[in-house]
């Protein structure tokens, strides 16, 4: 009874975020003294803002980065605190009560995980994370068969810490073959056949890429993998309980699972190893042998826990979160295509994780998008968020031009986020790049092309790309365009399957669905594209000193 | 163990929304109040008695689970609330 006056105390003292409690003075020498102990300030943090890195806001931004890290669910903490509070005891203990009750618990959390991937409990060895897991994959498992197997086979969209093994591996003499991706992110099925050696010990592709959200084929690639008895080991961080996962169906060997990108705590992860056909590793941490002597070292019984009440949750959750998260991506993608042109999801839109959402914005430059984008908290593949000048090698690796992948921006979605986050970070996005591209010279001189074509008649344009404009259609002395109403159909097809292919406009429903498209909310313009315009369409190009010295001969007949 | 009567159904369903509305986090409020009437809802048309009871156990779980956690949250609150809960102008000052 007391705890509950207690407890009721302190959230009435404590709580100033919430307006139904009322602040009163209390004498209580507990009340007191939890108030002086409350957590030091933080010197960022003031009633007024936030004041961080040179960039004010009125309050902490809306999260829309869930690839990078998810916030912990309530009812996860929930299952660890105890482990912090009172039964705190080593799992690996095993002669009083502290030991057995945190054995039971972690126990209980790998088949909590387990069930999950449809593998057995004794399958699943804890490690501190993703990274850790793929490193024991990679490096472990060529390691062991470093004799029979020299040869590796992964992507080039992987996570670093794939990439980084295999760059160790190459220098200690393993040979490693780097398979190219499309432009829709997929691997080619065909090239991992024919990249497959007598030597190969391990083929490592990821289930859901983490920068653009694409799922690979992974039950064809367990087949190949089947057939030529090659060990499959694969990245699924970002899979766990977004998609569902089955180990049998895969025909995976190994997996590699992640806490902190299912709601659960960061510093834990999970590593599945096939036990039959049994799959060797060595072992990446000496020491007193736990984890079957794969991983040694105390388990983190609070974190282990956290992970598998995760994992039980987002079993339950798994078709709910689903449909919730492909309509806010279907309300994101809508609500921005509706307010801007030259929008292009990178990767492919048929086989994606709908909490994925990875967009390029045409003409406009990406760090001044960021900078304008403090109140969302998202993640881009540009240069700014690397240490490098370089954009994302994943975006490179699908073929992404340099200006395009610097305005590259991934929204994450997740189990937490509202229709009004989404409203708002649509909102915002479109102020920015609106006002920056009101700032941006190219589009400018793209929207005044546009604008001189739609006033020819019969022109059909397709808003959206930007025009090649040819220095043998501008007559420099008169100052006009010659515009050429009749091109040869074979090159304009040419240069159009070029641009559909370019801003993956491939299938011919999306061609023909182009109709309609609102420019800023006040100029309208109906474009519509059919089979016939290419016999009609208007191809010229324009250099930029063409435009500049048009612009000023303008200017100065307008002065006279 | 005997069916619930629907006064206690609805109770619990009160009681969570309650419980909901102390959540400081934005998000996790927004979540709880989402997730009970979507899970209310999806279990209207329950008829098996164990079934009904059943899903009331756990949705007592889950309230109890709901009424630590918005205790914890509020304890550690941080200062500076989400920007979704301002209703005010957003400032964005780069100061170089």
């Amino acid at each position: 009874m007391a705890s509950k006056l207690l407890a009721s105390t302190l959230r009435q003292t404590l709580t100033k975020a919430t307006a139904y409690s009322v602040t009163r003075q209390f004498s209580t020498a507990a009340a007191v003294s939890v108030a002086a102990a409350a957590p030091a300030p933080d010197s960022y943090e003031d009633p007024n803002g936030i004041i961080m890195k040179g960039v004010k806001i009125a309050g902490r931004p809306l999260y829309l980065d869930m690839q990078a890290t998810t916030p912990v669910d309530p009812r996860v903490l929930d299952a660890m605190l105890p482990f912090f509070l009172s039964r705190y005891g080593n799992p690996h203990s095993r002669t009083h009560l502290f030991g057995w009750e945190s054995d039971l618990a972690v126990e209980n959390a790998r088949s909590q995980i387990s069930d999950l991937i449809g593998a057995s409990p004794k399958e699943i060895i804890f490690t501190s994370g993703a990274t850790e897991s793929n490193n024991i994959s990679i490096k472990g498992v060529m390691h062991f068969y470093k004799d029979k197997k020299r040869h590796v086979i992964t992507t080039q969209t992987e996570h670093k810490c794939v990439l980084d093994s295999c760059r160790h591996l190459q220098q200690e003499g393993f040979e490693i073959t780097y398979l190219p991706v499309g432009s829709d992110g997929i691997v080619d099925l065909k090239e991992l056949r024919a990249a497959i050696r007598p030597d190969t010990g391990l083929i490592s592709i990821m289930a859901v890429n983490n920068e653009i959200g694409v799922i690979q084929p992974m039950e064809e690639i367990g087949e190949i993998c089947k057939e030529f008895k090659i060990p499959f080991h694969t990245d699924a961080a970002q899979a766990l309980g977004k998609i569902p996962v089955d180990v049998e169906k895969w025909n995976v060997s190994l997996m590699s699972l992640s806490g902190h990108k299912i709601y659960g705590p960061k510093g834990v992860g999970a590593l599945y190893l096939r036990r039959r056909p049994r799959i060797r590793v060595e072992p990446l941490i000496n020491g007193g042998g736990q984890e079957r002597g794969l991983r040694s070292g105390t388990l983190p019984t609070p974190l282990i826990v956290g992970f598998g009440s995760a994992c039980e949750i987002a079993k339950k959750e798994m078709d709910y979160d689903h449909k919730r998260i492909m309509a806010l991506q279907d309300r994101l993608l809508n609500g921005i295509r509706e307010k801007i042109d030259g929008v292009v999801i990178n990767g492919s839109v048929e086989r994606r994780y709908a909490g994925n959402l990875n967009l390029s914005f045409a003409y406009v430059e990406g760090e001044s998008l960021l900078m304008g984008l403090k109140e969302v908290a998202v993640s881009s593949g540009s240069a700014c968020t690397s240490a490098s000048l370089e954009p994302s090698y994943v975006l490179r690796a699908l073929g992404v031009d340099e200006d395009m992948a610097h305005t590259s921006i991934r929204f994450g979605i997740g189990r937490f986020s509202t229709e009004a986050e989404i409203d708002r970070a649509v909102e915002l996005t479109v102020k920015q790049v609106v006002k920056l591209r009101e700032m941006s010279p190219l589009y400018e001189m793209f929207f005044f092309l546009l604008s001189l074509l739609t006033e020819k008649e019969g022109v059909n344009v397709w808003p959206g790309f930007p025009c090649l404009v040819t220095p043998e259609a501008y007559d420099w002395e008169n100052n006009n365009f010659h515009l050429f109403d009749r091109v040869e159909a074979d090159a304009a097809s040419a240069f159009i399957a070029l641009w559909l292919e370019k801003y993956n406009l491939s299938s011919q429903s999306q061609y023909e669905d182009v109709q309609q498209l609102k420019w800023n909310g006040d100029k309208q313009m109906v474009a519509s594209v059919r089979n016939e315009v290419c016999k009609r369409l208007l191809i010229f190009a324009l250099s930029e000193e063409a435009y500049l010295f048009h612009r000023r001969r303008i200017a100065e007949s307008s002065h006279k | 163990m005997a069916s619930p009567a629907r006064t206690e159904l609805l109770g619990l369903y009160r009681s969570l929304l309650r419980t909901a509305r102390e959540f400081c986090d934005y998000n996790v409020r927004e979540y709880v109040k989402r997730r009970t009437s979507d899970g209310f809802r999806q279990n209207r048309n329950l008829t098996d008695p164990d079934l009904i009871a059943s899903v009331y156990r756990e949705g007592k779980n889950q309230l109890a689970v709901a009424k630590r956690q918005a205790l914890v949250y509020s304890i550690y609150a941080p200062k500076v609330k989400s920007i979704m809960e301002l209703d005010a102008a957003i400032t964005t000052n780069t100061t170089n």
